[in-house]
């Protein structure tokens, strides 16, 4: 009797091990579901589907941008200060059109992710530092491009992307939707995607095997800032109002969470895609079931503080077994 | 009574026995060399005797007295410190205060006293030939009076015993003869110093007696001067291990067949970088086997990456078939058919965290992919054929590459390489750190390479193996070839002659 | 290398470049701006409320300083907040425009964008470049001794709005002008219950979490609605932090879970705003759900208008002529207030379409 269980456990304890990186944040979804159905009243309704998912897209497209980045062992703090930029520029453009405006913001965000690209991959700063320039300097221009007024935006066709529905579910969802299949498409299966992972698992034998490093660094801060810049265009179709000192404020944590959480390591060389989606579904439950419970802002908080503990515990394990 | 005293110590890590049974004495005021390759287990003895490591078996003795080192802080509280190679002090902190650093002296309120330390300082560096202002940050100093700073501290613990670890890599010649005169002081206080370089001829003016390690097992102790250069190389390299071999340890066989009249396949001229490199020049022609010779340090890894552009040239230049690298840079060199094993797999081959497909389709990527798409039936087929013609061991393509064995870890590496079709193969240490199954299957691939005509460029630590498997052995020290041999004269006597001989007045 | 490096910071050079040209001269707005307008439109000036009798008032002679000619005078205005909102920009605003009306041509004017250190440092700036009146819209109430030692020391005025400091009146400073916020929280209660005829459930929408606007626009709700309409429960308070996206995001949450909510009280324009458009989202006509604020936007006045708000409060940003008129009758020797609240106004559906242009 004793021997068997004593010779059960550790395989059992090691099985969880491996386990809990990988799937946790889906247990844990799971788990916080099951108690919103029982105590949270109207949650299994498609209104409130639409509305954690409306909320949540903004998040998992910037997540999305900052996954990549996190797999070539980099970070991005510029996310927000992009968003900002991009919405800056939306009101400044609508004379023009929407598709005008949009491609506006979409060529800040490319402009920035250039810069940030440069500073990492030829410079050879470190991301943090390299991004932390544009993180504080990017939103400082976006007020300044914005003249630090909010600006109301009534333009129907940026309004639908906002608030509009396609095939029963809201175009901001579908947006978002396909952008995570091409992020995970291009992760799996591309060149690009492939050569990411090796600079990120190691940059000196990804050097060596004759790989294009700093192309590929700058293409990966390229991409990050363009899809931030996607983000900001959308919460200003949403907020119907572009508003360069809060669009996309805190951003770059709340991505960063969603990415860790997911079980992307800090480490790179490994890239998420789907977990970086439930990570921010998450932290999206998290905030919901506090607001919906009427619990206070610093609750929520306090909530998010210790998942973010656990998933980066559960990480540790990991790389020391 | 001997100053420190390891009696018949081993240590055992997972997969490798660093040491074997060594005995090691020092006696006060004795420099004592200790010397092997890489792997040979000096560092190993080095942590021993400081505390980082604890031994399996054996013992240690000081001053008399059995003792065991918990941490390092214990060792250095006992008297016995290191100096490395790279300088363990704070840079941003000034001269004098690193000097006194946990042990400033106080004035009557127990404040620094900082007048009486930078004076104290002052006095106490000048016998170190320092005669910088100690008021300085340390960061600030040339790398040699930081070492001399170190070493002060270092003898300003009351230590009764110093150890240096290759204290010369990065001192100018003048500041290796002070840090000789301040040797030869200190061995004036009875302080005993083990001395760790592979500079023949640092050894032989400075050092009384010689400790050689060899994969984890004393070789040799005995007085230095008793001993001649080319017996303490032999004796480092292993030339005694060649009838072992010769039983079918190595699978190299004879010369290889260059065809007639072929030009150069690889042509290096005049590689220069900085204090590393100096005007190193040779070819490979087309099945050909060229071994690069030399010691640790001699430039031989410096040249290999030099070649396949992953290290800083100031000059020279890199031909494949005729045609030449401009401005090298990796990915040129991968396109022009160089393709590099490095030195350190873990470091710089493998991605450890990506399966044995991926590392292997690494660098034939764009080769397999169409409009960026990766096209894994294509990449399936590649994989598989190099996989069952290196016979690698492994549950399947989709294993971690970090969780297989050293040799077929090694195998992966070389099967990336393969997969790009190069025309040169340049190997540093293909054999290191893997079991003797997969080094003879390493060797024979080689052969086979050779044979299918890749010009190739080896280096090995292994006399036994550079010398079976090449044709030619240019050898190189300190960043220069020094010698050539060819033909009959590829032996390992040969070799050791050469790498022993006595360096020509230092560079200036 | 050196040619890699030029490359790089060209290239760096160049995307700055492109922003600057981006943000200039070739861009075109979706219409004329129409959101700012605080200096043309016929701007409500503040009125003072009626003073209880007895209340302390100040003199030159009591505070110890010189007469000044406010003309000719050096005058500086230090700005707390970023700009960003419109509540800053028409403060900011009402102080040059009404500088400018008396002539006053030696006004500077600084902004510490958010970070106390740096308002105390503008501050002491003007105060050593030799201000003879101090406008102050301080960022906290605590931590301005440094300052109040600089400036008694010279006899300088300061009179401090919008947000009061922790000082005697009079001494340290001369007068405060400002709101009483949990006055503003009480006619929010007020307007709340007319508007829901006494019964029905409440959400509060939070301003940002420890600040006392919050605080106090929070208790003198709750206060007021338990005394006049013991029948509205409130059942919601969650922090929107002040932000139209923050409170948009909350209202969807509250409304899909909450379908009872009647009544959401928004303790800025910005978050009512960002509710409205929640209510848009989750199928909503102007109406089901009756909202008051505070401020006194010109875009939550607009809400009024296209029926979604139902009441706003003013919160009135424009301390300009107030503070000259005080600072010119001090100077004249006569007694000014310690303490002048301002009565602020309100916008409901009968006066919202013709007052519109007066708000901010």
């Amino acid at each position: 009797m004793t021997t068997t269980t004593i010779k059960t456990r550790p395989t059992d304890l090691s099985r969880v091990r491996t386990w809990l990186p990988e799937y946790g944040v889906y247990l844990a979804i799971a788990l916080l579901i099951a108690y919103n159905i029982v105590f949270t009243p109207y949650f299994l309704t498609v209104s409130n589907l639409r509305i954690q998912l409306i909320q949540v897209a903004p998040i998992v497209i910037v997540a999305l941008g900052m996954a990549l980045v996190i797999g070539t062992e980099g970070i991005d703090l510029s996310v927000g200060s992009v968003m900002a930029l991009a919405a800056a520029l939306i009101p400044l453009y609508l004379g023009y059109g929407v598709v005008a405006a949009i491609l506006a913001s979409l060529v800040a965000g490319l402009a920035v992710g250039l810069i940030n690209g440069l500073l990492v991959a030829r410079v050879g700063l470190q991301p943090i530092v390299a991004t932390l320039a544009l993180f504080v300097g990017g939103r400082g221009l976006a007020v300044v491009v914005s003249d630090g007024k909010l600006k109301d935006i009534r333009n129907p066709g940026m309004l639908y992307l906002g608030s509009g529905d396609l095939f029963g579910l809201p175009v901001l969802v579908w947006i978002a939707a396909a952008l995570v299949l091409v992020v995970a498409f291009v992760v799996r299966r591309t060149v690009f995607g492939r050569r990411l992972l090796a600079v990120g698992g190691n940059r000196p034998a990804a050097e060596l095997a004759g790989l294009p490093v700093k192309r590929v660094l700058i293409t990966v801060y390229v991409t990050c800032a363009v899809l931030a810049s996607i983000a900001g265009l959308l919460s200003v179709a949403r907020i119907q109002s572009s508003d360069a000192s809060a669009v996309g404020l805190l951003i770059e944590l709340s991505a960063i969470t969603a990415v860790v959480v997911g079980g992307t390591p800090l480490t790179g060389g490994k890239v998420k895609v789907v977990g970086t989606v439930a990570g921010a579904i998450l932290m999206q439950l998290v905030i919901a079931t506090m607001i919906k419970h009427d619990l206070g802002p610093s609750t929520a908080e306090m909530a998010q503080a210790v998942i973010i503990l656990v998933a980066v515990y559960v990480a540790r394990e990991r790389t020391t077994r | 009574m001997a100053l420190l005293e390891v009696v018949d110590v081993s240590k055992t890590f997972p997969g490798v026995k660093a040491l074997d049974g060594v005995s090691f004495t020092l006696q006060p005021g004795e420099v004592h060399a200790l010397v092997g390759e890489n792997g040979a287990g000096k560092s190993t003895l080095i942590k021993v005797l400081t505390g980082v490591y604890q031994p399996d078996r054996g013992e240690i003795h000081y001053q008399g007295q059995p003792r065991s080192f918990a941490a390092p802080m214990d060792a250095q509280r006992a008297g016995i410190s290191t100096i490395y190679q790279e300088v363990n002090l704070i840079p941003l902190m000034s001269v004098a205060q690193n000097l006194f650093l946990g042990r400033e002296p106080r004035n009557a309120v127990g404040m620094i006293d900082r007048g009486r330390m930078e004076r104290e300082a002052r006095e106490i560096l000048a016998e170190y030939g320092v005669t910088a202002d100690v008021r300085r940050r340390l960061g600030t100093l040339p790398l040699g009076a930081q070492q001399m700073v170190a070493l002060a501290r270092a003898v300003m613990i009351d230590a009764r015993v110093v150890i240096m670890d290759e204290p010369t890599s990065s001192l100018e010649p003048r500041e290796v003869q002070t840090l000789f005169s301040v040797i030869r002081r200190l061995h004036g206080q009875g302080i005993g110093i083990v001395y760790v370089s592979h500079r023949m001829d640092e050894l032989y003016e400075i050092c009384e007696s010689v400790t050689i390690l060899r994969d984890g097992r004393l070789v040799h102790t005995g007085r230095l001067a008793d001993l001649e250069r080319i017996e303490l190389v032999s004796l480092m390299l292993g030339r005694e291990m060649s009838e072992v071999r010769r039983q079918g340890f190595t699978e190299f066989g004879g010369d290889h067949e260059t065809p007639e009249g072929a030009g150069p396949v690889l042509r290096v001229d005049g590689l220069t970088s900085r204090t590393k490199l100096h005007d190193v020049t040779f070819d490979v022609r087309p099945g050909e086997v060229v071994g690069l010779g030399g010691l640790l340090g001699a430039g031989r890894s410096e040249t290999i990456k030099a070649i396949g552009g992953a290290y800083p040239l100031d000059g020279g230049t890199v031909e494949v078939d005729g045609v030449s690298l401009k401005r090298p840079t990796t990915e040129r060199a991968v396109k022009a058919g160089i393709a590099v094993q490095p030195e350190d797999r873990k470091a710089e081959g493998i991605v450890a965290g990506l399966s044995v497909r991926d590392n292997i389709a690494l660098a034939v990527l764009s080769k397999t992919s169409r409009f960026g798409i990766v096209s894994d039936a294509r990449i399936d087929e590649i994989v598989q054929r190099y996989m069952s013609r290196l016979r690698i061991k492994a549950s399947g393509p989709d294993q971690r590459v970090g969780d297989l064995s050293g040799g077929n870890q090694q195998k992966v590496l070389l099967a990336r390489l393969l997969a790009t079709g190069p025309k040169v193969l340049l190997l540093d240490e293909p054999t290191r750190g893997i079991d003797v199954g997969a080094k003879a299957e390493v060797q024979s691939l080689i052969e086979e390479l050779a044979a299918e005509g890749l010009g190739v460029v080896l280096v090995s630590s292994d006399a036994e193996e550079l010398v079976e498997g090449s044709d030619r052995v240019v050898v190189l020290r300190d960043g220069a070839v020094v010698g050539h041999l060819t033909g009959d004269r590829v032996t390992t006597e040969d070799l050791m002659a050469s790498i022993a001989a006595a360096a020509p007045e230092s560079p200036a | 290398m050196n040619v890699r490096s030029n490359r790089s910071r060209a290239a760096v050079l160049l995307g700055t470049v492109l922003f600057a040209a981006m943000s200039g001269a070739c861009a075109k707005s979706e219409e004329p701006a129409s959101t700012a307008g605080a200096g043309s439109a016929p701007a409500a000036t503040q009125a003072v409320q009626s003073a209880a009798p007895g209340a302390a008032t100040c003199t030159l002679d009591q505070f110890g300083g010189t007469k000044v000619d406010l003309k000719t005078a050096k005058v500086g205005f230090s700005q707390s907040e970023k700009e960003a909102n419109p509540f800053r920009i028409a403060e900011t605003q009402s102080i040059q425009d009404e500088a400018a009306k008396l002539g006053i041509t030696n006004l500077t004017t600084t902004n510490a964008n958010s970070q106390f250190n740096k308002q105390i440092s503008d501050v002491e700036q003007m105060i050593d470049s030799g201000v003879q009146l101090l406008v102050i819209a301080p960022l906290n109430s605590d931590g301005w001794d440094s300052v109040f030692a600089k400036a008694s020391a010279k006899k300088i005025p300061i009179v401090t709005i919008d947000r009061k400091i922790n000082a005697t009146a009079c001494k340290d400073y001369l007068t405060f002008i400002g709101s009483d916020f949990a006055e503003q929280g009480k006619r929010a209660a007020d307007e709340m219950a007319k508007a829901l005829g006494n019964k029905g459930e409440v959400a509060i929408l939070l301003g940002a979490p420890g600040n006392n606007v919050t605080t106090l626009r929070t208790s003198g709700f709750k206060d007021q609605i338990a005394k006049i309409a013991p029948d509205i429960k409130v059942t919601f308070e969650q922090t929107g932090n002040f932000s139209r996206e923050e409170g948009q995001k909350v209202a969807e949450q509250l409304l899909q879970s909450n379908p009872n909510i009647n009544g959401i009280y928004g303790e800025n324009d910005e978050m009512a705003l960002g509710a409205v458009t929640a209510l848009k989202g989750a199928g909503k006509k102007a109406g089901d759900v009756k909202i008051v604020s505070i401020d006194g936007t010109k875009g939550a006045v607009q809400g009024i208008v296209d029926g979604w708000i139902n009441a706003v409060i003013e919160s009135n940003p424009r301390f300009g002529p107030l503070a000259f008129e005080t600072a010119t009758k001090f100077f004249a020797g006569e007694p000014v207030g310690q303490d002048i609240i301002i009565s602020d106004r309100a916008y409901d559906a009968s006066n919202a379409k013709t007052d519109l242009n007066s708000a901010y």
